[in-house]
């Protein structure tokens, strides 16, 4: 098969031009965006918060260990690298202090001290607000061995407060049990303002992704009809539909799920990094440390990526396109038995996609568990270089627990990393399509100032036409005629002279190369294409029915009333059919017509022509599939309707053209023979041949 | 709706030993995944000891990356062999779909929209495949980590494990309620695109009316509703979802807070050591996912179970015209002596009959014409013979026998049609001519070519027999379109030729030239020439007329043109001599 459906063109990479040229789109809802990210922000910070909120509860309410120092036996120096110390947390020559607050002094230091017995090694819990507490006090009053106090404050062993009974343990730290619920109702006041910012980020989000492909959509669309067939015939309707539609839809992802996301990404992990600096800058450079491989697995994901990703779209647009029109066709292979054969040809398409969906496969499934690798080292660095600073005193318990947790969240977006890109290739590759198609700008040009087209008399002139639709093949090749105004005037030729080229002309489908076509003595080129169309309309050769009931077919999108649409349907004689069909003009058609017989598709286009009501009127083939019978009631019915009004006809049935006034006789794109009937038949030349065919050996009884 | 994947038992019957793979390699992961926490735990609770050597970390840090290693090998493992069948089952569903919908007939086609089988082809497959990867997967995965964690928590500390995930039981159920209105607003979206997506496929399908029509903008604005309407209904679809998924972060961050609460209390009382604070705090973080997953998972299932179902729906389509067990069926080479006794036909669904009581007999080797009012019926018999629809049986025989007793492909091989509708594929000239032959020469494809006169235009395309027609053969002219259809039908030898009015936008002339080569072609062949040409039937050894579905004559030219009928007003009509007197 062709490349017809195969020349899907992909994209180079991320384009920043691209880019910019979205957020055009954004503009209109800037507000509305930023309203949103300020929800993401929000959230995202909510989210950072809950852990650090653990952190902080872990620390000073569960496990809120301190370390003894004595003073008197603490070097100057190091005790003015303390900074400044709790006075109240001083206990005769004991300052205690955060195992956090050793920070300042390097293990070597400590491990000094350690054996100078200048710090204490047992870890202590420091008790506040026992002296509210009849039951504290109790406790304290029973074992005064176990505490020293001054106050207000009592300090107590880890080991000893452990040797103590449950209920005592909880009456000494009753002021600890209020900061965990005190903590408690924060975490839980941040989880509900998440809840809410979340909800209020995706659903804005979501209006301001639905808008933008809303407005991209009808822009799409509005561009696309406006093109000139000289675009639009050389691609698959398919294609196009696409464009429209799906491809849309992938810019849509890029601003609800890429560009939030990403940004989201941003925030945390920039947000763990600074927390984890904040909590302890050492611990984050370890952190910091495990990220290179991680970074250049990424950046060969991407390339690997980029290469399956194109591999995967080829193949989809390739059985899509094959699909599309087999099952419009499928008659067709039924009829010359070519299941087989075509199942063959879907069997070779469906392979090849199987092939890069399993190319797809591999490169994801390598990709995701690697990174959890990754970031389980990270954790298990952590964790060894975490104790070591730990059996330092550089880092306490806490801002581990929450280093490790922290290192999830970081590597999470990392992980969805594979995912995102995927979506982020298909986005680009979308917008990339959709804008190709907005800049494609194959249209019929209209004029600056274009004259109006009010009465029509319906002269027309093809003063030295010629056209070609590929450059070099020319169609038309310096065609003059005049059509005066009011004139019925037939062309005839052979099949591939250019007849409906003629007409298609005309009415502006195509533009001409050279020479210049008036109506009413002014080149069409003057007058909008609009205008020109309203005035000048055609049966098709190529019928074309839309899905839908009678009425709207021949209505279309124009205000007709129902008694035109009912004249125009009985003057073609369609009434007979139609109002057999269940329903009569409200009958439902089939995609394409397909329910009807070809000939009273037939009518039905031309009972649209009428119904809008023309000043030139133009017949091409326009019952080139109906009985001669039918044929010449409606030519009867025409004849009052084409009074005064121009008129073209082709037809290869001669019979179909005898209310002409004159006739043009067409070959090889040029003007070979003009008359009336008689001139013709007494010219004895290629017209008469025609006729001679068709009518001379028979006589009717 | 679990009685639509019996579709999918063939396959998974054949794949199951990839799938034991997979579901080992994925229990793998998930031991590993289970077994890190607990490192974790042992780690933290050593540096929490205090008198710890750095020496002690080293086995537990060790043995947690050696764990990640098995667990990268067991998640690339389980991808591959479950994710891998997975496409393969989509692969191999697609073509069977494919494959039965090449034997649906016509009938079929005439009331299902391309578009929505494109989807069948598409969405729905990806529905499936979900099914059969990672629905699989989830519920794997959250069937044993839940247990697993359920039964470490509960293990440990029973009171502090009930009271944290009292939360989740919420979200599964959550979960399955959602992916009701989810399931539901999503085929309201899913239908907003068809609208939209239909109604811009005709739209550019149909673009000469619309620009002849000066449409565009009506039409424009008729996709503009469209697509508000479908904006609209994503946005509904979007609030649900906006909803949902913070509810999932915010009752898990309930169970969080509980724990929080509880387990730092535990912890403050001395009841629980700081490790195992920190690695049930892991767990309960571990729980949400296959929660989560169990809630998907039934989404999933269920959408897959709509997407099946339309799948099955199709597949459960009996090929209404179907050739008989191939025991009974006949085949081989026809003559094409052609009877129809008291045929009448309506189209499916529809009262009133199309045919009436059709007597007709037709030798082998004549050539029939068939004249008759638009929308008498000459299409609807002509496309009975092949069984492009399907006659009663009893009515219509081929050399004698029914053709409903025939092989469908050695019926329609001896039959070769050139349909009224011409539908041409986008490819080259040369491979259009060739469809029908599979196994014609260069020789006969000129042949061919030469004798529908398509030969001469070939020589005035740059590209010849390679150029491309375009979709539907949108690039040639109505002529050329035809002749190249008629090229088609004539390039392989039949039996029988059909011309459902194959020549209608042919000049008369090249008509005449292609009849005159045509004919002498098709000697000894049954042919049926439709048409509405009085020039053309002349050529006919009989000429049958079709009126409101009755046949009402019948006779050689000659002889209808004798006596009063439709015959004579056709051919009176058609002769401009009459009218060229009048004239003067
Ligand atoms: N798929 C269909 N479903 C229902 N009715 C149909 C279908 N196809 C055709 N008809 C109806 O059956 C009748 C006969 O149609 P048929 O196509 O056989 O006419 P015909 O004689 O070939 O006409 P023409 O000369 O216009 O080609 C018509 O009234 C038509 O509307
Ligand atoms: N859209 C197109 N793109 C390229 N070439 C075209 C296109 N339409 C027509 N042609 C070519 O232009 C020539 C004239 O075509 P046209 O349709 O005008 O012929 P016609 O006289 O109407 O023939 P017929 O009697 O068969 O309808 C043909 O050779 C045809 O292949
Ligand atoms: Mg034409």
């Amino acid at each position: 098969m062709s490349d017809y459906f195969e020349s899907e063109d992909i994209l180079k990479s991320y384009d920043s031009a691209l880019m910019r040229r979205l957020l055009k789109y954004l503009r209109p809802y800037l507000a509305v965006f930023l309203l949103s990210l300020a929800a993401l922000l929000a959230s995202s910070a909510g989210e950072l918060a809950l852990p650090v909120i653990v952190q902080r509860t872990v620390d000073a309410h569960i496990l809120p260990y301190h370390r003894g120092l004595v003073v008197s036996k603490l070097p100057a120096d190091q005790l003015e690298r303390l900074g400044k110390l709790d006075p109240a947390l001083r206990i005769g020559d004991i300052q205690y202090l955060r195992v956090s607050g050793l920070g300042a002094l390097s293990a070597l230091e400590k491990d000094r001290l350690r054996a100078q017995g200048a710090l204490l090694e047992p870890n202590y819990l420091v008790l506040r607000g026992y002296s509210d507490s009849e039951a504290a006090r109790r406790v304290m009053a029973s074992r005064p061995s176990l505490f020293r106090t001054v106050d207000g404050v009592a300090v107590i062993a880890e080991q000893d407060f452990r040797s103590l009974k449950p209920g005592e343990r909880r009456a000494l730290r009753a002021d600890d049990f209020r900061g965990l619920a005190r903590a408690a109702v924060w975490f839980f006041l941040v989880l509900a303002g998440v809840l809410l910012f979340t909800f209020g980020q995706t659903y804005l989000q979501a209006y301001v992704g639905q808008m933008i492909m809303k407005d991209l959509r009808t822009e799409a669309f509005d561009h696309t009809v406006g093109l000139s067939l000289r675009y639009l015939d050389s691609q698959p309707v398919g294609r196009l539909v696409n464009r429209i539609t799906n491809d849309v839809e992938t810019v849509n992802e890029l601003f609800t799920s890429v560009l939030p996301s990403l940004l989201r990404d941003f925030v945390m992990m920039g947000g763990v990094l600074v927390a984890l600096t904040l909590l302890n800058p050492r611990l984050a450079l370890v952190t910091l440390a495990t990220l290179p491989p991680v970074l250049v697995l990424t950046l060969l994901f991407r390339s690997r990526a980029r290469e399956v990703f194109r591999r995967v779209r080829q193949a989809v647009s390739r059985l899509n396109g094959f699909l599309a029109e087999h099952l419009s066709g499928m008659r067709i292979v039924q009829l010359f038995v070519r299941e087989r054969f075509s199942l063959g040809q879907f069997r070779e398409r469906n392979d090849r996609l199987l092939e890069a969906n399993l190319g797809e496969m591999y490169v994801f499934a390598t990709f995701r568990p690697l990174v959890d690798l990754f970031s389980t080292t990270s954790l298990a660095a952590i964790i060894y270089f975490g104790g070591r600073f730990v059996l330092r005193d550089l880092v306490s318990l806490g801002t581990l627990i929450a280093f490790l947790n922290l290192i999830r969240m970081f590597y999470e977006p990392v992980m969805d990393l594979s995912e995102k890109y995927n979506i982020l290739q298909s986005a680009m590759a979308g917008s990339e399509r959709v804008f190709g198609l907005l800049d494609t700008d194959a249209r019929i040009p209209e004029p600056a100032a274009p004259k109006a087209l009010e009465a029509v008399r319906g002269a027309i002139e093809f003063e030295r036409v010629s056209f070609a639709y590929k450059e070099g093949e020319a169609v038309l090749r310096d065609l003059s005629f005049r059509v005066k105004a009011g004139e019925t005037v037939a062309i005839v030729g052979y099949t591939g002279a250019g007849k409906t080229t003629i007409t298609s002309l005309l009415t502006r489908l195509w533009d001409i190369q050279s020479g210049s076509i008036r109506l009413d003595g002014t080149d069409i080129r003057e007058y909008s294409t609009a205008s020109l169309r309203r005035r000048v309309q055609s049966v098709l050769q190529d019928v074309f029915i839309f899905s839908g009931t009678v009425a709207e077919n021949i209505r279309l999108g124009s205000p007709i009333s129902d008694e035109r649409v009912r004249q125009a349907v009985e003057l073609v004689r369609a009434d007979t059919f139609i109002d057999r069909l269940p329903g009569g003009l409200e009958a439902r058609l089939a995609e394409r017509g397909s329910n009807l017989s070809m000939g009273q598709r037939q009518l039905l286009s031309f009972a649209r022509v009428l119904a809008h009501n023309p000043d030139v009127l133009i017949l091409d083939e326009a019952t080139g599939n109906i009985d001669t019978e039918t044929e010449k009631l409606i030519q009867a019915a025409l004849v009052a309707l084409l009074k005064g009004r121009t008129s073209l006809v082709i037809a290869h049935r001669l019979s179909t053209i005898r209310h002409a006034d004159r006739i043009l006789v067409l070959h090889k794109g040029e003007l070979f023979e003009e008359g009336s009937h008689a001139e013709l038949i007494a010219r004895q030349g290629m017209y008469y041949n025609l006729y001679r065919l068709q009518y001379l050996d028979e006589e009717p009884a | 709706m679990l009685r639509e994947f019996r579709t999918l038992l063939p396959y998974l019957r054949r794949y199951w030993p990839r799938y034991l793979a997979g579901l080992l390699f994925l229990l793998l992961a998930d031991a590993g995944q289970l077994y890190l926490p607990q490192l974790v735990r042992r780690a933290v609770d050593l540096v929490a000891s205090g008198g710890f050597s750095l020496a002690g970390l080293v086995p537990p840090v060790l043995l947690a990356i050696a764990t990640a290693g098995l667990i990268a090998l067991g998640r690339f493992f389980w991808r591959f062999f479950i994710n891998g069948s997975s496409r393969r089952i989509e692969n191999e569903l697609r073509e069977r779909l494919f494959a039965h919908l090449q034997a649906l007939s016509t009938t079929f086609y005439g009331k299902s929209k391309t578009g929505d089988l494109m989807a069948h082809m598409t969405n729905d497959m990806n529905a499936i495949r979900m099914a059969t990867g990672m629905a699989f997967v989830s519920f794997v995965d959250g069937f044993f980590l839940t247990l697993a964690i359920l039964v470490i928590l509960l293990a440990q500390n029973p009171r502090l494990a009930l009271l944290s995930i009292s939360p989740l039981p919420v979200l599964t159920v959550g979960v399955i309620l959602f992916g009701k209105i989810v399931g539901e607003k999503f085929k309201s979206v899913q239908e907003g695109f068809s609208a939209m997506s239909d109604l811009a496929q005709e739209s550019i399908a149909g673009i000469r009316v619309l620009k002849i029509f000066v449409q565009e903008q009506a039409f424009g604005r008729r996709f503009a509703d469209k697509n508000r309407d479908y904006s609209d209904r994503n946005l509904s679809l979007a609030k649900t979802f906006g909803f949902f998924f913070p509810l999932v972060g915010f009752l898990a961050g309930l169970t969080s807070l509980i724990f929080l609460l509880l387990g730092g209390r535990s912890v403050m009382e001395g009841s629980l050591s700081p490790g195992m604070f920190t690695a049930f705090f892991a767990y309960l973080q571990m729980l949400i996912w296959p929660m989560l997953g169990a809630g998907f998972t039934v989404n999933l299932l269920q959408r897959a179970g709509a997407s099946l179902g339309r799948i099955n729906k199709i597949l459960a389509e009996q090929p209404d015209i179907a050739s008989p067990p191939p025991a009974q069926a006949r085949r081989g080479p026809l003559q094409g002596d052609i009877r129809l006794h008291a045929l009448s036909y309506a189209y499916p669904g529809m009262e009133k009959p199309v045919l009436l009581n059709l007597e007709l007999d037709i030798p082998a080797g004549s050539i029939v014409g068939l004249l008759g009012r638009t929308g008498s019926g000459k299409s609807t018999l002509v496309n009975l013979l092949p069984r492009l629809l399907d006659p009663p049986p009893g009515a219509v025989f081929v050399d004698g026998h029914d053709v409903r007793e025939y092989d469908l492909a050695s019926l329609r091989s001896a039959i070769r049609v050139v349909p009224q509708d011409t539908f041409l594929f986008s490819t080259s000239i040369r491979e259009n001519i060739a469809f029908g032959a599979e196994d014609a020469d260069a020789g006969l494809l000129e042949k061919a070519a030469a004798i529908s006169t398509i030969r001469r235009d070939l020589g005035n395309f740059p590209q010849g027999w390679e150029t491309v027609v375009g979709e539907r053969g949108i690039t040639l002219s109505g002529g050329q379109k035809q002749r190249v259809a008629l090229s088609r039908a004539i390039a392989a030898q039949a039996a029988i030729y059909i011309l459902d009015d194959a020549m209608s936008s042919v000049d008369t002339e090249t008509e005449e030239a292609i009849l005159s080569a045509l004919l002498p072609r098709l000697r000894g062949s049954t042919v049926i020439l439709v048409s509405h040409r009085v020039s053309t039937l002349r050529n006919a050894d009989r000429v049958v007329v079709l009126e409101g579905g009755r046949i009402t004559q019948e006779g050689t030219p000659a002889q209808l043109a004798a006596i009063p009928g439709f015959y004579a007003d056709i051919l009176r009509l058609q002769q401009l001599e009459k009218i060229l007197k009048g004239h003067g």
